[in-house]
């Protein structure tokens, strides 16, 4: 039984296993770090990325604006009265004197309103407001606890 | 053995931790370095950027676009990586028409020292910049391996610019918006703060980390116009058809709807090419050319004698069947005042004095009138003063009124032909459509509604007051309308009853007198008598043809009214009353 003991005490002193649990906590804390590190890295990416991608989708939205409205102009251009005039004479059309004209009574017509060009509120083009969650870094959310009322109160 | 190597390893572990400490000691270098400090200022910690919003669009009461935006380019050369400036001189001159020694040199010797970036053209349209920037890559294309194309430096930048498709339609009335995106003259001008919206300053992060909320900017706000593009179209095709067949020098037709004031249509001369805008000193001599109709006030002469005639129907001091003998002449404050072709019309009465337009019967309403009250109905017929129409620069005119140091006694019976008195064509016919509209005067207005946010707000209709009773303008309408059908005049409307007055004004001089050779012709009327539903003002200056209105703008208010009821609908008389009956 004194040999048992003496074994496991030996082994327990052995340089070799100090240095080894040494070694294992300063790796466990080196992984730790390194995990946070990571996690810290890939949010800090993914946040970066989504911003670019905004940028990106607002761009790619004025362009589209932009785009709208020119084919808009190019329309109306298009549709312009005096090309309008132009195309009709060529099709053999000619303006309508006041002795042919001949009104008829048709039941139900609504005679042309004013343009009415909306059809009431649309949805709101706002972006909801977004979260902390999302584009607050690690050291910002460490730096509000350490800076909340609620932990000063704490360490008061 | 492993005593042996230990050495090397504490030398390579030592190592290691140094060069480690170097690189820690150099990261809390840079943090806390001079420039480090600075970045972490909150001014760099953000950046203000200002968003402008797209200039809203105008269009006529039917959706069709009178004014856009479209995007063109802004051609300019980075001084700084230019390689071959001969090479984007001349292609420049090929591509956009710029001088090509001009541009040579400017990209040589840049006109401003140090400058960085020279702006060639402004406004070069997408067909051209796209071709331009297919040149550039074909040309770096053939470059030689690690080297630049010979166009390169030059450079484009996209924006909008105001685009109006219908040209010089309707100019008068929407104006034009300059480089710096400023609104001229008409709705542009008017609207101004409106159309362009609000720009937005946001101060965005420079850490790409920090994502912030889109700001969101409103669009400037969509104008729809009261304007009917195709009566505004058939508007400038008569007046310019009468300006030629006439030998007029320039013209003005208001087509209104005198029950709400909106303006249907409102041609003038001259016009210009709104997409030519720098133009305008070439067409225009100065500012109150660009919209006669509000700016220019003249004396009208003989249509004014509807609001003389209303007023003395209103007041009491005749009726419609009071007898006048005319004797070709009348003394008012020592002056004589006579017909306008000097002879006397004999027995007359209210409708004949208004048919033939006779000076001396209408001098003699005014004076039995006597000054409070004839000036008093001038006052509230809104002689003097703006009509408020919704468009840069108009003019109030003139009235003289008693007290004012150039005001004669004679003013009163001239003043009630038309004489002496300065008035825009927008406020005669603002005036006259309280005869029109029963007795209710209309504000006149260009804006039917506005669009923003996906809203929109219609503008009601505005009263300026009512000057005379509906007894008096139906009887006066009534007056009117006989007078034309007795005199067999011009203006008569085929199948439709109207009423309306001449008007033919000589031109004061600078001299005093005035110039008997020249006239303004004009001619003021409304219809269908039973339910007026437009009026038309036209105005044809110094026309050459004949002096006479009952010749030259008679017949344009006929022509012009033919056109009003097939654009806008409206039956003939006989129609309307058999749709009433079923």
């Amino acid at each position: 039984m004194q040999n048992i003991n003496h074994f496991v005490h030996a082994y327990k002193i052995a340089p070799w296993r100090i240095q080894r649990q040494w070694i294992g906590n300063i790796l466990l804390a080196v992984v730790g770090l390194a995990m946070v590190a990571t996690l810290y890295l890939y949010v800090t990416a993914r946040a970066a990325i989504a911003g670019r991608e905004i940028q990106e989708l607002t761009a790619s939205t004025r362009a589209s604006q932009h785009a709208s409205a020119d084919l808009q102009t190019r329309l109306a251009a298009l549709t312009s009265t005096s090309v309008m005039e132009e195309r009709a004479l060529a099709l053999g059309f000619e303006p309508i004197k006041p002795g042919k004209v001949e009104y008829i009574v048709v039941a139900g017509y609504m005679a042309p309103q004013p343009m009415i060009l909306s059809n009431g509120p649309q949805p709101g083009l706002r972006a909801p407001s977004i979260p902390p969650e999302y584009n607050q870094s690690l050291l910002d959310w460490v730096d509000e606890q350490v800076h909340s009322p609620y932990l000063r109160g704490g360490l008061q | 053995m492993r005593q042996q190597y230990a050495w090397r390893s504490k030398f390579l572990v030592s190592l290691l931790v140094f060069l480690a400490f170097l690189v820690i000691a150099q990261i809390v270098r840079i943090q806390n370095s001079e420039e480090a400090a600075i970045f972490r200022e909150p001014r760099y910690a953000t950046e203000r950027k200002t968003f402008y919003p797209d200039r809203g669009d105008i269009y006529d009461r039917n959706g069709h676009l009178l004014a856009g935006n479209q995007t063109v380019y802004e051609v300019g050369v980075n001084l700084n990586d230019v390689k071959d400036a001969n090479a984007i001189a001349m292609t420049l001159s090929v591509q956009l028409g710029v001088d090509y020694a001009q541009t040579l040199n400017n990209i040589i010797n840049p006109p401003i020292p140090d400058l960085v970036y020279l702006i060639v053209a402004k406004s070069v349209s997408a067909e051209d910049a796209v071709a331009l920037q297919q040149l550039k890559l074909a040309m770096q294309e053939q470059a030689l391996p690690g080297t630049s194309g010979s166009l390169t430096g030059l450079e484009f930048t996209a924006h909008p610019q105001r685009d109006y498709p219908e040209g010089a339609l309707a100019s008068n009335i929407i104006g034009f918006v300059n480089r710096e995106g400023r609104g001229y003259f008409g709705v542009e001008e008017k609207y101004n703060s409106l159309l362009a919206g609000n720009p937005v300053q946001v101060l965005v992060p420079t850490d790409p980390n920090k994502a912030e909320d889109i700001p969101h900017i409103p669009d400037g706000t969509n104008l729809v116009l009261t304007v009917n593009r195709d009566l505004q179209a058939a508007a400038e095709e008569t007046l310019d058809g009468a300006l030629s067949t006439y030998g007029a020098q320039g013209g003005t037709i208001i087509v209104m709807n005198p029950r709400n004031g909106e303006v249907l249509a409102m041609a003038v001369t001259p016009r210009m090419d709104l997409n030519q805008f720098w133009n305008y000193d070439v067409v225009y001599q100065n500012a109150s050319e660009f919209n006669r109709a509000i700016s220019v006030p003249y004396e009208p002469g003989s249509v004014t004698k509807i609001l003389t005639m209303a007023a003395a129907l209103d007041s009491g001091t005749v009726v419609s069947n009071t007898g006048f003998l005319d004797t070709g002449s009348i003394l008012v404050g020592g002056v004589t005042i006579k017909n306008w072709n000097e002879e006397a019309w004999g027995q007359q009465d209210m409708t004949g004095c208004l048919q033939h337009s006779l000076n001396v019967c209408l001098a003699w309403i005014s004076t039995q009138m006597g000054t409070q009250i004839f000036y008093g109905y001038m006052n509230r017929f809104g002689l003097g003063h703006l009509t408020n129409i919704d468009m840069a620069g108009e003019s109030a005119g003139r009235l003289k009124v008693p007290g004012d140091e150039d005001w004669y006694p004679v003013d009163l019976g001239t003043n009630a032909f038309g004489q002496g008195v300065a008035i825009t064509p927008i406020q005669l016919l603002a005036a006259a459509s309280s005869i029109a509209n029963d007795g209710r005067m209309v504000s006149p207005h260009i804006l039917y509604s506005m669009l923003r946010e996906g809203r929109q707000y219609n503008v009601p209709a505005q009263y300026a007051g009512s000057p005379i009773s509906s007894q008096t303008a139906q009887t006066l309408s009534n007056m009117l309308a006989i007078s034309l059908e007795n005199e067999a005049s011009l203006a008569l409307v085929p199948g439709y009853r109207v009423a309306g007055k001449t008007g033919t004004a000589q031109i004061p001089t600078p001299y005093g007198y005035y110039d008997s050779t020249r006239t303004n012709a004009s001619f003021i009327g409304w219809g269908p008598v039973d339910d007026p539903q437009f009026m038309i003002y036209v105005w044809l200056e110094k026309p050459s043809a004949s002096i006479w209105g009952s010749e030259t703008a008679a017949p344009v208010f006929s022509e012009m009214a033919q056109k009003t009821v097939i654009l806008l609908n409206i039956p003939p008389d006989q129609v309307r009353q058999l749709l009433v009956l079923k």
